[in-house]
């Protein structure tokens, strides 16, 4: 084996974590890690030696998922913004959020009302924040996802907005 | 800097990736506008709820052995995962190649170390992983739309209950008591098996036990177990006892869970 191949298998369980919050179930998220492994085994040559492997393989499972998962799910909610994202800048600039009720309920909330406001953001939306989460530097994210810096910036900003809004929901 | 700008530029103000004119003018903007400070704030509590509270899903062994199946030097799995890359081999091993006898003492030595090492970075990967499947049980029971599927009316009632739903009699005598009463139980997953999943509580906080097959698990060595006492919030506790492996999970303090745990493995 490769000594890439070696490295490659360090970021499973990393690649695994954004799997199943994409895919929403244990199974999918199995078949897309060994899709994106394979699909990277067979486009070794294609990585240069000294770059970012782990942006690399993000994007294959980024791309392995849209090709194959979104496609096969055919939801109308999965690509783009959901609607919910879109007006998420001018909700939040509602009076309830600005006083402290807003910080009392992010504080108060628990692991499946984060996961599941979370899952009910566009599949783009939830990207941007899990490879943020997963320490990935705004250009990295822009290597996985194939965009600029700027439109990462944008993004992730309105993304979070989106997950603050749909928390709004869930910490009662 | 306007409002736009400052909400865009927040998680780099927070990484401190902002150079130093940036800085300093986001901040002014922070101190006189207290809508964007309020945002600031929003952000910080939901980073914190994020990094500490959002579900976590590493690879299951399972998937992991099948990957190191398919690139069949990977066989060290997990521990190929820990080890830094290869790289190609430095100037001093050509130093080395004509001082045959310094050679076979360094190998001698490598012999004697390397697996102390081994097996000192594959324990704590293992009880890493361990606890964190425990977690995630824990979770995934408490998640459920149903998370009691059998209501206890002790234990004589639960453990029945299993039978014909598991491939194994999961072996658990403490009934309960008035610190730590038994209230029911369920069918839940430990890796790539299937469990059973005892819930007890102290005060309103529910405990899980998950009582699952050790075999084929790659477990540390010893026979004191794995606990942790702060894994994403929850102290957990898991050990083997003959061919059953058992979790303990709680969001409780760490010593009260240690003493269920001392129940449960001095019941007969």
């Amino acid at each position: 084996m490769s000594a890439m191949a070696n490295e490659a298998l360090a970021y499973v369980d990393a690649l695994h974590n954004l799997a199943r919050h994409l895919t929403g179930n244990p199974a999918d998220a199995e078949d897309l890690v060994q899709e994106t492994y394979a699909r990277a085994l067979r486009a070794e040559r294609q990585f240069t030696p000294g770059t970012n492997l782990k942006a690399w393989l993000f994007r294959i499972l980024r791309n392995t998922f849209v090709s194959s998962y979104r496609r096969r799910r055919r939801d109308p909610t999965v690509a783009g913004l959901d609607p919910i994202e879109a007006e998420s800048a001018g909700a939040l600039d509602q009076a309830w959020l600005h006083d402290d009720v807003e910080l009392d309920r992010l504080r108060k909330v628990v692991a499946e009302e984060i996961e599941a406001a979370l899952m009910t953001l566009s599949e783009d939306a939830r990207t941007v924040i899990l490879l943020d989460l997963e320490g990935f530097t705004e250009v990295e994210v822009g290597e996985v996802l194939g965009c600029p810096v700027g439109t990462v910036k944008s993004r992730l900003s309105r993304a979070r907005a989106a997950l603050r809004l749909k928390l709004r929901d869930y910490a009662r | 800097m306007n409002c736009d700008d400052v909400r865009l530029n927040l998680r780099d103000h927070r990484q401190g990736r902002l150079e130093a004119a940036a800085e300093d003018e986001l901040r002014a903007h922070l101190s006189a506008c207290p809508h964007c400070a309020h945002v600031a704030a929003a952000e910080e509590e939901l980073t914190d709820a994020l990094e500490r509270r959002l579900p976590q899903y590493p690879a299951s062994f399972a998937l992991k052995r099948r990957l190191a199946a398919q690139w069949p030097l990977a066989a060290q799995w997990p521990l190929a995962a820990q080890w830094p890359v290869a790289s190609p081999r430095p100037a001093w091993w050509r130093a080395w190649r004509p001082a045959p006898i310094a050679a076979l003492a360094l190998a001698g030595l490598m012999l004697v170390v390397a697996p102390v090492v081994y097996y000192e970075r594959r324990d704590a990967g293992t009880a890493k992983s361990m606890v964190a499947e425990a977690v995630n049980d824990h979770l995934r029971v408490l998640s459920s739309q149903r998370p009691l599927e059998i209501e206890s009316g002790g234990l004589h009632q639960v453990k029945p209950w299993f039978e014909g739903r598991l491939d194994f009699a999961p072996v658990v005598t403490f009934e309960g008591d008035a610190d730590f009463p038994l209230k029911g139980g369920a069918v839940g997953y430990f890796f790539d098996r299937k469990a059973a999943v005892f819930v007890y509580t102290r005060r309103l906080h529910p405990i899980s036990l998950i009582v699952f097959r050790a075999d084929g698990l790659r477990w540390p060595a010893g026979e004191g177990g794995v606990s942790a006492k702060d894994e994403r919030g929850f102290a957990a506790i898991v050990w083997r006892r003959g061919a059953l492996g058992y979790a303990l999970v709680s969001d409780i303090d760490g010593r009260e869970l240690t003493s269920l745990a001392a129940r449960l493995r001095a019941a007969p």
